[in-house]
């Protein structure tokens, strides 16, 4: 319904976009200028002051919505809707850099090489600390400190310079002019050449920028495009081939294998003379194991001498900087318009991550905001809010109770010989209680809005009912003061939550349980604020009333419900307000229908358009039900605080 | 460009929480299930994989797969041990970059569905199932399996009334009998749901209906990039445990106490897991046509959304070089 104007998406977010800013720069001016021109007489405090300001309105409302539409990028694809892409084609190029690069100390950290040698050293040097401790015999500590100086040696052999076998370096230069050859091709205007046909029918195959979920065109679509795909291709082999380099020269090699021999050795050595402590022999053999492991890694031959890698590391350096420039204005794009995240190149698609991620932009939650309020396709398959034509008969089952038809004396009819059943008076009241009965169709809402609000109405309902006349006496009457605080007391400071597993076991999943525990919540708010305002009448009103004749029930209907009207009213505000928290965590306990089951299925699939839709609509019913109490008390209890 | 992207980005608390949770630590963060014995927690326990892989490594538990994914979107996790196949999917379908690296965990008894005895509901009669209750954990891997087995019994899942619940309060709704059948995992929850009923399907049957259950490793593809061989180690610790345990039972109570389970019921639980050695993976679920490939597509498909589509082609996210 609304799908002609999400193809115009990009034009109507961009106009709305320069929209709000003009709108917040005119407040703002405006605003100062109303200071300046407007004489008030009102001094600090008077609420007078706080009176109008309606641009100011305007203001928040437009600053919520700019911030909303600028983190999530909805600004940055109005205004580019191609940046994704080319971005995507950037993101592929660094994935491909990534696994050489983290081996330098380019963006923070050591070396790789620096880092595996501390690593390795310390290891050693937890395990020389350990000789002393596990009672080996002095030839055995002899060979065991032999063997850690030798792994040392190893490794001090594999930094340094002197040892480096040509061959190595040889695959060290080549990996350097290969990178240093794509450097100059990223510079060259005419690489990769034209597109192929191919290439062409994938970028038209494109869909847009979030046309479907959070998707990202994945297939080049631009010059630009093409450059940083090949790129990126090109890349791969060479990072491949990079990190199948090993630090095997001669020396280290020989070293490694008279390590093993070492290791073997002391092995039997400990295993000849096990000694009788159990506890030590573990240990012993965990420390050999310890040795092992430390050889495996340092036989992996990842270090190298600490200059050998400095060309690879200038040549990265610069083709880093060769592809900042040819990202051109896309990069400063990428900086200004699309703060937060990034886009990133995974191995089957490019996927927005940081706050482009988890914020949906407004205009495409705005879709499925009307795609799932089309009661054809709601939310798993059930509408979220819509009307639906049910029997008068259900209502009258919901109303009147079963068991009138068990009070009618009399059994219920039987089947005859022929098959045929008779109904008698007795079936026919169990008929019509059970709305067992042809009737007339009304219309009733139903879908996930209004079955939690029907719950969250519900539990308000019975809340107030009981807790408003009980909470009255509580502040008239020292019995039902002394009996019930107690027992509010103890349950009112449990926050709902913590009730609503064992309330759930207790119902079960219907809605019974999940009303009752929206009306523990209302009713102790309601209990308390009607007490406090029974308490609070002013002594002369009641004394006046009585001397003026006043009876009991006088008093209690004509002065003490009015005066404690304002901290029930403010009472009832509070319970809607903690009611709804209370409602979306039982309904995500066990959920079938509702807003909290909803937003915890969409939670599962990572749907994040949808858990906004639902925060939303979570939002606008609590502004409703707040609009509404306020209009109340402005009915009710005009002449509060102004008594 | 990072630099000038941090300074703005840091601007704002909306985009500094999200450069908070994406600053990974130098030690490598693991997730796993409680109450889902594996062998490799003898590893866990000893530090064998703190060991070989010279890091701290740091288990976090979760609840379920989708908080998993969550995680290592955030940069909180790096790998994922059994993580379930369908959050697994339901992530790549949401363009996650996390990767399959290997199968953790095959099972057929440790995720079940469980009809209470007093539906009077068994597989002959599964029909009658219509018009009630099933309480699962919706788009887990207990979502797929139900959803297989209602379709293999013929029952049709849109008159079926479904309870998103988490196993343990799945089982209560059973025994309560506010549901027919309860889908769920863990044994714990299992057994109490067995208590007031019996599986619909036999092991077997549900081999017989194309059911395969299997937990997965996967990583980030970050992390898979920038340690390679610390994966590869992570996954050769695995695989020793694994061929350890199959030899020398007697760590049982290690795992026990490390799932949070009695010893009885770690038994009960790993006598239906079996745990696929390195050659078993390569040759039944990553070759041509194995498991890996057929599954990926069918569950890609049973929970693409508008939002989240299927994709056309799962082996991209498939990387089994670690595992040689």
């Amino acid at each position: 319904m609304f799908e002609f104007l999400f193809e115009y998406r990009g034009f109507i977010v961009g106009t709305i976009f320069i929209a709000l800013i003009a709108t917040v720069i005119w407040a703002i001016l405006y605003g100062r200028n109303l200071i300046r021109t407007e004489k008030s007489d009102a001094v600090f405090g008077n609420p007078e002051r706080a009176l109008g300001g309606w641009h100011w309105v305007m203001t928040g409302v437009s600053a919520i919505l700019i911030v909303w539409i600028y983190f999530s990028w909805d600004a940055a694809r109005a205004f580019n809707p191609k940046a994704a892409n080319e971005l995507c084609q950037v993101g592929k190029l660094s994935s491909a850099i990534n696994p050489i690069r983290s081996t330098f100390p380019l963006d923070d950290g050591f070396l790789k090489g620096t880092s595996l040698l501390v690593r390795e050293n310390k290891q050693l040097n937890e395990l020389a600390d350990q000789v002393e401790r596990l009672g080996f015999s002095d030839a055995e500590k002899s060979q065991a400190k032999e063997t850690i100086d030798l792994m040392r040696k190893a490794i001090i052999g594999m930094t340094s310079p002197e040892y480096l076998d040509s061959a190595t370096d040889a695959k060290f230069k080549e990996i350097v002019s290969r990178i240093d050859g794509l450097t100059a091709k990223l510079a060259d205007q005419n690489y990769p050449g034209d597109p192929t046909a191919e290439q062409i029918a994938a970028a038209e195959k494109n869909p847009r920028w979030g046309d479907s979920g959070n998707e990202i065109p994945a297939a080049p679509a631009s010059p630009r495009g093409y450059k940083f795909d090949a790129a990126a291709k090109e890349m791969k082999t060479i990072t491949s081939d990079f990190s199948k380099i090993r630090n095997n020269n001669s020396n280290f090699l020989a070293q490694v294998e008279k390590l093993k021999g070492q290791i073997a050795s002391l092995d039997t050595l400990v295993k000849a003379s096990p000694g009788t402590d159990e506890l030590l022999i573990a240990n012993r053999a965990d420390f050999v194991k310890g040795l092992t492991r430390v050889l495996r890694r340092v036989d992996d031959g990842n270090i190298f001498p600490p200059d050998a890698l400095n060309n690879i590391q200038n040549a990265l350096v610069k083709l880093d900087n060769e592809q900042k420039s040819q990202q051109g204005g896309l990069r400063y794009y990428d900086i200004l318009m699309m703060p937060g995240g990034e886009i990133r190149a995974g191995s089957s698609s490019c996927s927005e991550q940081g706050s482009g991620r988890w914020l949906p932009k407004p205009s495409d939650t705005l879709r499925t905001f009307a795609r799932i309020s089309n009661p054809e396709i709601g939310y798993k398959g059930y509408p979220l809010l819509w009307y639906k034509m049910k029997p008068f008969g259900e209502m009258v089952d919901f109303i009147i109770p079963d068991f009138i038809a068990s009070l009618v004396p009399g059994d219920y009819p039987r089947h005859d010989t022929n098959g045929i059943v008779t109904p008698n008076f007795k079936s026919k009241v169990r008929d019509f209680a059970t709305g067992n009965f042809e009737s007339f169709k009304v219309p009733m809402p139903s879908g996930h809005v209004w079955d939690s609000l029907l719950r969250v109405l519900a539990g308000l309902f019975f809340g107030i009912i009981l807790g408003v006349p009980l909470g009255l006496f509580m502040g008239l009457s020292r019995f039902s003061k002394g009996f019930f605080d107690p027992l509010i007391e103890l349950y009112r400071p449990v926050p709902p939550l913590a009730w609503a597993p064992l309330i759930l076991t207790i119902f079960g999943i219907g809605d019974d349980g999940k009303i009752f525990l929206l009306f523990m919540v209302a009713f102790a708010i309601m209990v308390i604020s009607a007490r406090t305002g029974a308490t609070g009448t002013h002594l002369s009103k009641i004394h006046a009333a009585h001397s003026l004749g006043a009876t009991n029930r006088q008093i209690l209907r004509k002065v003490i419900l009015p005066n404690s009207l304002p901290e029930i009213l403010t009472g009832i505000r509070i319970a809607i307000g903690v009611c709804w928290g209370t409602l979306v965590a039982a309904e995500m306990l066990a959920g079938t229908t509702g807003i909290g089951f909803v937003e915890n299925v969409a939670r599962k699939q990572s749907d994040y358009e949808i858990i906004w839709t639902t925060i939303i609509i979570l939002g606008l019913l609590g502004l409703l039900f707040d609009l509404m109490m306020r209009w109340v008390i402005d009915k009710f209890i005009p002449w509060r605080g102004k008594g | 460009m990072k630099s000038m992207k941090k300074i703005l980005g840091s601007l704002s608390i909306v985009a500094l929480s999200a450069s908070m949770a994406t600053s990974a630590s130098a030690d490598v963060n693991v997730a796993y299930f409680l109450e889902w014995a594996t062998p490799n927690q003898i590893a866990k326990v000893e530090k064998t994989y703190d060991k070989a892989l010279g890091e701290k490594v740091n288990w976090v538990n979760f609840a379920t797969g989708t908080a998993m994914t969550e995680a290592m979107l955030s940069g909180d996790i790096d790998i994922a041990f059994s993580q379930g196949l369908t959050p697994f999917v339901n992530a790549v379908n949401a363009n996650a970059p996390i990767k399959l690296i290997g199968v953790a965990v095959a099972y057929g008894a440790g995720g079940d569905c469980v009809v209470s005895t007093k539906s009077g509901i068994s597989k002959e009669n599964a029909t009658e199932l219509e018009g009630k209750s099933i309480a699962v954990p919706l788009n887990t891997m207990s979502d797929y399996e139900m959803r297989l087995t209602l379709s293999t019994l013929g029952v049709d899942i849109k008159k079926v009334t479904l309870v998103d619940q988490e196993p343990a309060d799945a089982a209560v709704s059973l025994v309560d009998g506010a549901v027919a059948m309860a889908c769920g995992f863990g044994e714990n929850s299992l057994s109490k749901m067995k208590e007031v009923g019996k599986s619909m399907l036999t092991i077997p049957e549900k081999t017989e209906a194309g059911i395969t259950s299997f937990d997965i490793v996967s990583v980030t593809e970050k992390f898979a990039q920038e340690n390679p061989e610390a994966v590869k180690t992570f996954m050769e610790v695995t695989a020793q445990a694994n061929a350890d345990f199959a030899k020398d039972q007697s760590k049982l109570a290690i795992i026990a106490g490390d799932a949070g389970l009695s010893v009885e019921k770690t038994k009960k639980q790993m006598a239906g897991f079996s745990f696929p050695s390195v050659e078993e993976q390569m040759s039944e679920y990553f070759s041509k046509d194995g498991k890996v490939a057929s599954v990926l597509p069918f569950m890609g498909k049973m929970f693409a959304t508008e939002a989240a589509p299927a994709k056309e082609d799962y082996s991209t996210v498939v990387d089994t070089s670690f595992l040689k």
